[in-house]
């Protein structure tokens, strides 16, 4: 019980999980496309998006690590990129 | 439709960013949905907290986002007249130039990159 008190549950788990993989598919998306865009207030309201996601995701990552399936981070991708 | 057409690139770097703008907004909106649900299935008040962080941020970035498009003509949530107008033409515009053919067929761009993904564990393993 005292342990399990700053674990996170597992459907809250799976709940930080597809938030953290939102937040990183429309930050990469924010940071491509200010290179399209044209107009400059659209492409500063995408940069603000881009460094508050970025502190999202620190955020969530933080909390993630409670998940009760957490593993520890390998350098690189654990499983070879076949082409 | 030809794409090299100067007539096709009239106008075309506002009807680019409306798009964008539009994809942003949506982005934006799914997020405050989704924080929102996601929130209703959380008691740990640590998640909940940031949760709740993150939609309180999602709705204003939503605002801001929203005005900005109103300002710039390209949403009319006041106007449904003239939103279903620009509703059609962004969807015929952008099934036209879907049907153009605007990339090689080959886009592996194979050695254009000077390392395999899987040097790091001794190359050829993969």
């Amino acid at each position: 019980m005292i342990s399990q008190q700053s674990a996170l549950a597992a459907h809250e788990s799976l709940e930080i999980h597809e938030a953290l993989n939102f937040k990183t598919l429309c930050l990469a998306k924010s940071k491509l496309m200010q290179g399209l865009v044209f107009d400059q207030e659209l492409k500063d309201l995408m940069e603000k998006d881009v460094q508050q996601s970025i502190q999202a995701i620190a955020d969530l990552q933080a909390l993630y690590v409670k998940a009760p399936f957490q593993a520890p981070v390998p350098e690189f991708r654990p499983t070879p990129i076949l082409s | 439709m030809d794409y090299v057409d100067p007539k096709n690139s009239l106008n075309m770097p506002e009807m680019a960013d409306m798009t964008f703008a539009m994809d942003f907004l949506i982005r934006v909106k799914e997020g405050v949905r989704n924080t929102a649900i996601a929130l209703t299935e959380t008691v740990s008040p640590d998640a909940r907290t940031l949760l709740r962080t993150q939609l309180h941020q999602g709705i204003a970035f939503h605002q801001e986002i929203t005005d900005l498009m109103v300002r710039k003509k390209w949403f009319h949530p006041y106007d449904l007249q003239k939103q279903y107008q620009l509703d059609q033409l962004s969807a015929n515009k952008t099934v036209d130039i879907s049907k153009m053919k605007l990339f090689p067929d080959d886009t592996t761009r194979k050695g254009m990159f000077d390392r395999t993904p899987d040097e790091h564990m001794g190359g050829n393993q993969a």
